[in-house]
């Protein structure tokens, strides 16, 4: 059976060793859903080894320190100013540390990759209902996962001490201090005494580099664990249940298409580093408190706070005899809102549909129609929450008043989410009642009768060309696909002991197969 | 490129809460007359050549050629002798400076009188420009006289310090300028010259505060000047630059490029629903 390949002898070596070859053989015949939308969890997933990799090479250059120094390095507009360290050592990574500048435009456009390939992954994580049992831990690891990625960008992105940046922090200062209570004491702890002080842009960077990465790192592997152990979500299909996996094997097929892809992800990030400015934060100057940049606003994934911030009308609400800063409510509850309801939404949804039971199949959006509804409107709410913040750059950009552009955002942030509930809820369910709605369109070929009768019959020749290829694979190479030749796998999805290699495709039911061990099953395979 | 901006700011402009911007308009050009007396006083400073700036008024001799100008396109709102009417601002002692800069940004003659007055293609070429200033400032002294910037001897680097302190929290700090309040706006900096860039510091346009010298030094103002020229054409290391607006078209490229470029590849190699 065993052929005398380069993978064959390679884990025979550590088989003889080490004793992989229980693990590995499960590891490698590892079955993966095909479907694209799949691949977004990925893209963060490369994204955030990028942003490992050229952080990791920031850090040899860059000085987190506040203390002030005269620049003299190669940038003439800044030469002779009172600069942080860490303004001049990001001065000096941009002009004078070889490769340093691409370095430093690769990891933000990570950065900014990272975090938006994280929002696509979640929706499709929700529209698809891929949350529900038994997935809402790994649900909730991902809402932390996306917390996370935005305050390590927002630090990220303070560290060079530049003047857009500085206001940024001067904001978040503020946006502390609004809490109630304990709000001024929150403050001084973080930023250890007053705003500015010296010690934010230290703080800042060990959490940056050190601490949340490391918090990151920490579940992301369990977040894969989690997914590995639980099997992947599949969307229903021929030979598709709630026990079963179908798709291509890890090895080799899932490896290189994987592999292939983390390459692609990193070619993206860095053409975009190499071609496109971003952050150009010797354009800003460095930050000092009595200076103020017009058209300041935050990275994309701090947007919609503050959209919030600027949407908010000046409120003073009043409890109990103190002022509640109206700060509060858009930059505090906004988001302490936002993310309960997001990491919770597994129960409520239990909630309200009592549905109490296992689901391994995904639901289209449109099989849902309640649920697309609700996560389109909300989306579409923070979507205009984002827009909002760029109202000055809209009302310059427009040549219309920015007051009018405000005040039509007040408007929107209502009107745009109850639109979209009403649309979605519709085409929803219009879409259900379209008996091959999402089915791919078969050619058909007309043809005339000799009696002048037009018929048309299906084509076959333009069925899935991706199954062709993977049909053409090795069959002990082969998982469970759905291809109708292939019956024996068809058959084989229904029993445990499938007899073929790839057994680990058997979903097991944590609650009602546990007793049976798929490895008995592989082994009776190779007997 | 400047042409069709200003087009479209002409065709989009539309009259919406344009009143407050009027009374800007016409109330910054109100300070400035009132605060004349103080700036005849403090024309010492101006008129006496600094290294860093040299104030020169206009040629005597365009008067009369500035006469007709000046009756033909100003004297409808502004009056024959310069002195306003009720539709225009008395502009009798702002300067030469003033006239200079607001006829040679082609801000006037003004197209709409209802919204923040527009930078188009002047009307006139720079003689009949210093005609019609030398015409008014025949008409009453005093205000600072058109400043020609000494560059070669301005500090760039004491120029970003000034410009982020007194200019970026309206233009923004690369210049690009931005909305501000009830359609008035910081208007772009890329568009103007060196001596258009000291008049309007000096002379405080509209709703711009004036820069005297009592707070900015000749010296001081020729490195901001020299500064928003570096602005024009500024390192621009690291590829294409967007717009210089900020993060806003980031997050737009990151999302739309970046992001839909990985997953156009996810949706090439990946497979698609049956």
């Amino acid at each position: 059976m065993s052929k005398d390949t380069v993978t064959n002898k390679t884990t025979d070596w550590l088989d003889e060793r080490l004793g992989v070859a229980k693990g590995s053989k499960k590891l490698l015949n590892k079955i993966f859903p095909d479907h694209w939308s799949f691949m977004l969890g990925e893209i963060a997933l490369y994204s955030f080894i990028v942003l490992l990799f050229t952080g990791v090479f920031l850090t040899l250059f860059f000085v987190p320190s506040s203390k002030e120094v005269i620049y003299h390095g190669s940038y003439a507009p800044m030469r002779g100013q009172k600069v942080s360290e860490a303004y001049a050592s990001t001065l000096n990574i941009s002009f004078n540390v070889r490769a340093g500048l691409v370095m430093r435009q690769i990891h933000h456009w990570a950065a900014n990759v990272f975090i938006a390939a994280i929002v696509a992954h979640m929706c499709r994580i929700f529209f698809t209902g891929a949350f529900r049992k038994p997935r809402e831990m790994n649900w909730i690891v991902g809402v932390v996962l996306l917390i996370l990625a935005i305050v390590n960008g927002f630090l990220g992105y303070s560290l060079p001490d530049d003047l857009i940046s500085g206001t940024g922090i001067r904001i978040a200062f503020s946006i502390v201090l609004s809490v109630p209570v304990v709000g001024s004491y929150l403050a001084f702890l973080l930023f250890g005494g007053n705003f500015p002080g010296t010690a934010i842009i230290p703080r800042f960077y060990i959490i940056h580099v050190l601490i949340v990465p490391g918090i990151i790192i920490g579940l992301l592997g369990a977040h894969l664990a989690m997914m590995v152990r639980q099997k992947h979500t599949q969307f229903p299909g021929k030979g598709r249940t709630n026990k079963n996996v179908v798709g291509i094997p890890a090895w080799p097929a899932y490896a290189f298409q994987a592999g292939g892809f983390f390459f692609l992800t990193s070619a993206v990030l860095a053409a975009l580093g190499g071609l496109v400015q971003i952050n150009p934060i010797w354009l800003y100057g460095p930050y000092i408190p009595y200076k103020v940049s017009y058209a300041v606003q935050p990275d994309w994934y701090m947007g919609w706070l503050d959209g919030a911030l600027r949407l908010m009308p000046s409120w003073e609400v009043v409890f109990a005899g103190h002022m509640i800063p109206t700060v509060f409510f858009p930059a505090v509850a906004l988001p302490g809102v936002t993310f309960t309801v997001l990491a919770l939404w597994p129960f409520i949804e239990r909630r309200i549909t009592k549905d109490n039971s296992i689901h391994n199949l995904l639901e289209r959006p449109r099989d849902n129609p309640k649920r697309t509804a609700f996560g389109a409107s909300v989306l579409s709410f923070y979507v205009v929450l984002f827009f909002a913040s760029s109202t000055d750059v809209l009302a310059n950009t427009f040549n219309t008043s920015l007051n009018f552009v405000l005040w039509t955002f007040r408007v929107l942030i209502f009107v745009v989410p109850a639109i979209v509930w009403f649309f979605t809820l519709s085409f929803a369910k219009e879409t259900a009642l379209v008996s091959d709605a999402g089915k791919r369109k078969r050619f058909q070929i007309i043809s005339r009768t000799e009696s002048g009768e037009y018929i048309s019959t299906e084509a076959d020749a333009y069925s899935e060309r991706h199954e062709d290829q993977i049909r053409e694979l090795p069959e002990a190479l082969l998982g469970h696909h759905d291809h109708q030749g292939s019956k024996d796998l068809v058959g084989a999805q229904s029993s445990t002991h499938s007899g073929v290699r790839g057994v680990d495709a058997i979903f097991r039911d944590p609650h009602r197969s546990r007793g049976k061990d798929p490895k008995e099953a592989s082994d009776a395979a190779n007997a | 490129m400047k042409f069709s901006i200003n087009a479209a700011r002409d065709r989009l402009s539309k009259p919406f809460f344009s009143s407050i911007a009027l009374v800007g308009i016409v109330g910054g050009i109100g300070v400035a007359t009132f605060s004349s007396p103080s700036a005849a006083a403090a024309q010492s400073s101006y008129s006496t050549s600094s290294s860093s700036i040299t104030y020169t008024a206009p040629p005597t001799n365009l008067v009369s050629e500035g006469k007709s100008i000046f009756e033909e396109n100003c004297a409808s709102c502004h009056g024959g002798l310069a002195q306003g009417s009720s539709r225009g601002p008395n502009l009798q002692g702002l300067g030469a400076a003033t006239i200079d800069f607001w006829v040679s940004t082609g801000r006037m003659p003004l197209a709409d009188p209802t919204i923040q007055a527009i930078q188009k293609p002047s009307r006139f070429n720079r003689q009949q420009t210093l005609a019609i200033d030398s015409y008014v400032v025949s008409k009453a002294p005093g205000g600072p006289a058109i400043p020609d910037v000494n560059l070669p001897s301005a500090s760039l680097s004491r120029g970003e310090s000034l410009f982020a302190t007194n200019c970026a929290a309206c233009h923004t700090i690369t210049g690009a300028g931005d909305a501000l309040a009830n359609n008035v706006y910081a208007p772009s900096l890329m568009p103007v010259d060196a001596t258009q860039v000291a008049e309007a510091v000096r002379t405080g346009p509209a709703n711009m505060p004036r820069f005297g010298p009592g707070t900015l030094t000749n010296a001081q103002v020729a490195d901001i000047v020299k500064y928003v020229m570096y602005l024009h054409h500024p390192n621009n290391a690291g590829g294409i630059a967007l717009g210089h607006v900020g993060p806003v078209t980031e997050g737009f490229i990151g999302i739309l490029v970046g992001l839909g470029a990985v997953m156009l590849f996810g949706f090439w190699i990946g497979g698609r629903s049956h």
